[in-house]
C-alpha cells in the first residue's frame, strides 16, 4: 500500500504541475462562462438593421392589417422605453401582386433578392386562408427565407395573420369583439415541482416553479462534468502507460513494485486528479450560483452520490485504460483501441435528450443499471427534477463496484503480461489471452 | 551460502525456449558475470530472478527462500533498457526510486552519489536535459541508492566512456566490499575477466559455462599462443597445426590443433621471420566466447 501511495503522489504531482492541467482547469469555466457572456451580449446587441419582407397575398385580406401592425410595432415595440435606444429591427413590408402566369419566375426573382440580402424573406398567402378546410389547397401561409428556423419575423407574421383571421371569422359570425377576444384567450401552463413536507421540521413546502434550466441545464452540466473528469484523468492513462512501456520506465519500476501496485498507483493518481478538478468546478459553480442569486438550482442532495460515482467511474475506466495502454507499443496502437474503450464515456452524450425527457422511462432506467454507463446516466437521471427511487442508485452503485472490481482484476492480469511484451498488437485475441491465460 | 539459487528453471515464449532447465548458484558476496550472445536468454534469466517474468517450471530462491511476496526492497535492479521519467528533476527521480525501495536518509545519500558521479550541478535539472551517459549514471545511482544486498545489473557499461566506466566499476567493487552480491551481464569480456569471481555463459537458453575464470580456461587447455613477429600475419601462412588465427595487426593470437607441439610451431615460424614475442597461454574469455558462439560453430550445429 505504501508503494501505491508513493506512485500516487508522483502521478498526482506530475499531472497537477503540468501547464496543460492548469490550462484545462481554467479553460473550461472560462469557455462556459464565455459562451454565457456571448449569449448575454448578443441579447443586448441585437441586429437592428431593417428587416425587409415581401408579401404575395392571394387572399387580398391582410395588407391593411399587416401594414398597420408593422407601423405600430416599429413605433412602439422596438425602442427601449427608458433610454430610447433601438434594440429590435424594424419590419419593412412590401406587398406585391402575385404573378399568376409566371409564379415560379416571380418567386425565383424574390429568392435571388434574399440571396443578395436585399430582402429578408417573402411570404405567400393562399387565397382561402380565411376559410381553410379539406375542400381547398389554397389555405396556406408560406414563409420563404434562408433560415426559416428561429426567425422572430416569422413568428410575428404568423401570430398577426392568425389573430386577424380569427377576428374576421368571429365577425362573420356576428360575435361581439369582447366575446371573440375571450374566445381567443390563451393561457400558458406553468411547470411546477411537487409539494412536500420537510422531514425534520414537518413544515409544508409549496411546490416551486420548475424551469427549463432546472430540468435541462443541471443534468446537462452533470453529464459534461462526468465527461470532462474522465477525459482529464482516466483516458490519458492509456497513452501514459503506453509511453512508460515504450520508454522502458515500466521495466525499471517493476524492479521495485508489482504490476498491480504500478497500475493502481496510476489509477489512483487519476482519481486524485478528477476529484481535484471536480472540487474546483463544483466549488466554483456553487460560488457563482450564490453570487448570481440562483443557488436554488444546485442539487446539493446528489453531490455525495456524484463524488462516489466519479471515484468508481475513474477507477473502472482508468484501470481499463491502463491495461489497454500496456498492450500498446506506439501511438498507432493507442489510437486503434482508444475509441472503443471510450464508449462508456461517450455513449451517454448521445442519449442525453431521451434520458432527460423521460428519466424514469425504460431506456433511462435500463441503461442506468448497466455498469459501464451507470455513473453517468444514473447521475443525469438524479439531476432531473424527477424523483428516482432510492434503490436504483444503490443497486447501480453495487453493480458498479462489482464491475469495477472485475475490470481491475482483468486489467491487472492484462497489464502484468502485456507491459513487458514488445511488438504484439493489442488485438482482441491477445487481450483475451493476456486476461485469462496470463 | 548461496544468495541466489536457480533450480531447473525453464521459460518458453510460444514455441521459443528462452531458458532451458537452468540451474545456477550465486554465492553470497560474489560478483557473478552473465555472458552470452544477444538473444541467448540473459535478460530473461535476470527478469525471472527479479520476478518480472515467471518461470514455467523450476524454482528461484533468494537467501534460501522463495521470494513471492518479498518484493525486492533489498534488490537493486538496473535493466538493460534504461527508463526514467524524463520530466522529473534529477533529485526528485532519485527520491522517487529511493522511496519505492523503502530507502532511509535519502537526501544525504542522493547528494553523496550525485557528487561521486559528478552530477551535483544537474540536481535540479530535468532528466531529459542529461546526455545518454549521464542518464545511465543516474539510473545506476537509482539502482544502488539504498545499499541493496543484491545488485543485478543488465549491461551496466554499455555506452559509457572509459572514465565513467572506471567510476562505475569502482562503485560496483565498493558495493561488493560492503557485502553485496552482484550479478552483471556484459558483452565486455575483458571487464568480465577482470571483475568477476565467477562467470556464467548462456547460449540458446542453455548453460554452457559456469565457474571461475581459472576453471573455465582450464577446460580449454593451453592451446593458445600470443605472437609478435617482424612479418606479421603473413609469416603464418601455410604453417600446419594452426587451427585459427586471430589477427590484431601488430599481434596475432593463434589457436593450435590438438596434440601439436608449441616448440614445433615456433621453429616453423622462426624459419620465416624474426620472432619478437611468443607466449603460451590459456584462451581469453573473448576467445572462449567466440569458440562457443561463432558463426562457424552455428553452421556446424546446423549441418
Amino acid at each position: 500500500m505504501n508503494k501505491i501511495w508513493i506512485l500516487f503522489k508522483r502521478e498526482y504531482k506530475a499531472a497537477v504541475k503540468t501547464k496543460s492541467f492548469i490550462i484545462s482547469l481554467l479553460l473550461v469555466p472560462i469557455m462556459m462562462g464565455g459562451s454565457l457572456a456571448v449569449i448575454f451580449i448578443m441579447e443586448d446587441n441585437q441586429d437592428t438593421t431593417d428587416t425587409h419582407i415581401v408579401i404575395l397575398d392571394h387572399s387580398g385580406l391582410v395588407e391593411g392589417m399587416l401594414t398597420e401592425k408593422a407601423k405600430l410595432r416599429n413605433k412602439n415595440e422596438i425602442f427601449n422605453p427608458e433610454t430610447g435606444e433601438q434594440f429590435l429591427p424594424a419590419y419593412i413590408l412590401e406587398f406585391i401582386s402575385p404573378d399568376l402566369n409566371n409564379s415560379f419566375d416571380q418567386k425565383l426573382e424574390l429568392s435571388e433578392k434574399i440571396r443578395t440580402k436585399d430582402v429578408h424573406a417573402f411570404i405567400e398567402i393562399g387565397k382561402d386562408v380565411l376559410h381553410p378546410g379539406e375542400w381547398t389547397e389554397d389555405d396556406f401561409i408560406r414563409y420563404y427565407s434562408e433560415h426559416t428556423f428561429m426567425d422572430n419575423a416569422r413568428d410575428w407574421v404568423s401570430n398577426s395573420i392568425n389573430n386577424f383571421l380569427r377576428e374576421q371569422r368571429g365577425e362573420a359570425l356576428n360575435l361581439d369583439k369582447d366575446v371573440s377576444k375571450e374566445l381567443m384567450a390563451w393561457i400558458r401552463i406553468e411547470g411546477m415541482g411537487l409539494v412536500d413536507i420537510d422531514k425534520k421540521t414537518g413544515e409544508q413546502q409549496e411546490a416551486e416553479k420548475t424551469s427549463e434550466i432546472q430540468s435541462f441545464l443541471v443534468p446537462y452540466i452533470i453529464l459534461m462534468l462526468m465527461f470532462m473528469l474522465t477525459m482529464m484523468s482516466a483516458i490519458p492513462l492509456l497513452t501514459a502507460v503506453m509511453e512508460e512501456k515504450s520508454e522502458r520506465i515500466a521495466e525499471v519500476l517493476l524492479g521495485s513494485i508489482t504490476p498491480f501496485q504500478f497500475m493502481m498507483g496510476k489509477v489512483l493518481g487519476g482519481i486524485g486528479i478528477s476529484l481535484t478538478t471536480a472540487s474546483v468546478y463544483i466549488g466554483g459553480g456553487i460560488a457563482i450560483a450564490n453570487f448570481t442569486g440562483s443557488a436554488s438550482i444546485i442539487p446539493y442532495d446528489i453531490l455525495p452520490w456524484f463524488f462516489v460515482y466519479v471515484i468508481f467511474f475513474v477507477l473502472m475506466v482508468g484501470s481499463g485504460m491502463a491495461a489497454l495502454g500496456a498492450t500498446c507499443n506506439d501511438n498507432k496502437d493507442a489510437q486503434s483501441v482508444q475509441f472503443p474503450a471510450m464508449l462508456p464515456v461517450i455513449l451517454p452524450m448521445f442519449l442525453i435528450m431521451p434520458i432527460i425527457q423521460n428519466p424514469s422511462g425504460t431506456l433511462a432506467t435500463t441503461l442506468s443499471l448497466i455498469p459501464p454507463f451507470t455513473p453517468t446516466i444514473m447521475m443525469v437521471r438524479m439531476a432531473t427534477p424527477v424523483t428516482i427511487p432510492l434503490w436504483q442508485p444503490i443497486l447501480g452503485l453495487v453493480l458498479v463496484i462489482l464491475f469495477t472490481l472485475f475490470t481491475i482484476w482483468v486489467g491487472a492480469r492484462v497489464f502484468r503480461t502485456a507491459i513487458l511484451i514488445q511488438g504484439q498488437k493489442p488485438s482482441m485475441k491477445n487481450l483475451i489471452k493476456y486476461a485469462f491465460r496470463g | 551460502m548461496n544468495t541466489i539459487e536457480l533450480k531447473n528453471i525453464t521459460k518458453t515464449f510460444g514455441s521459443l525456449v528462452a531458458v532451458n532447465d537452468l540451474s545456477l548458484n550465486v554465492p553470497k558476496g560474489s560478483i557473478y558475470g552473465f555472458i552470452g550472445p544477444n538473444g541467448s536468454g540473459k535478460t530473461t534469466t535476470i527478469r525471472m530472478i527479479m520476478k518480472i517474468l515467471y518461470a514455467d517450471s523450476g524454482s528461484i530462491l533468494l537467501n534460501g527462500k522463495q521470494h513471492e511476496s518479498l518484493r525486492l526492497n533489498n534488490i537493486g535492479y538496473l535493466p538493460e533498457e534504461r527508463g526514467l521519467y524524463k520530466k522529473m528533476k534529477v533529485k526528485d527521480v532519485l527520491m522517487f526510486h529511493g522511496e519505492l525501495n523503502n530507502g532511509t536518509d535519502l537526501p544525504a545519500k542522493i547528494e553523496k552519489w550525485l557528487s561521486h558521479f559528478d552530477l551535483s550541478k544537474f540536481s535540479n535539472k530535468k532528466v531529459e536535459t542529461l546526455s545518454k551517459g549521464m542518464t545511465q549514471k543516474l539510473q545506476f545511482i537509482a539502482t544502488i541508492l539504498n545499499d541493496p544486498e543484491i545488485i543485478i545489473l543488465d549491461e551496466p557499461f554499455g555506452g559509457l566512456d572509459p572514465v565513467n566506466a572506471e567510476l562505475l566499476k569502482d562503485a560496483i567493487l565498493d558495493m561488493q566490499k560492503r557485502g553485496a552480491t552482484i550479478i552483471f551481464s556484459t558483452h565486455d569480456m575483458s571487464m568480465a575477466e577482470k571483475m568477476c569471481d565467477q562467470i556464467f555463459m548462456i547460449y540458446k537458453g542453455e548453460k554452457v559455462l559456469d565457474g571461475t575464470l581459472q576453471s573455465i580456461q582450464d577446460q580449454f587447455g593451453t592451446d593458445t599462443i600470443r605472437l609478435q613477429t617482424e612479418m606479421g600475419a603473413e609469416a603464418l601462412e601455410g604453417i600446419e597445426g594452426i587451427e585459427r588465427i586471430n589477427n590484431y595487426g601488430k599481434q596475432q593470437e593463434l589457436r593450435l590443433s590438438q596434440n601439436i607441439d608449441h616448440q614445433k610451431i615456433l621453429s616453423l615460424i622462426m624459419k620465416k621471420t624474426a620472432v619478437l614475442k611468443f607466449e603460451i597461454t590459456k584462451p581469453s574469455l573473448n576467445d572462449i566466447f567466440i569458440r562457443i558462439a561463432s558463426p562457424e560453430r552455428k553452421e556446424a550445429e546446423n549441418e
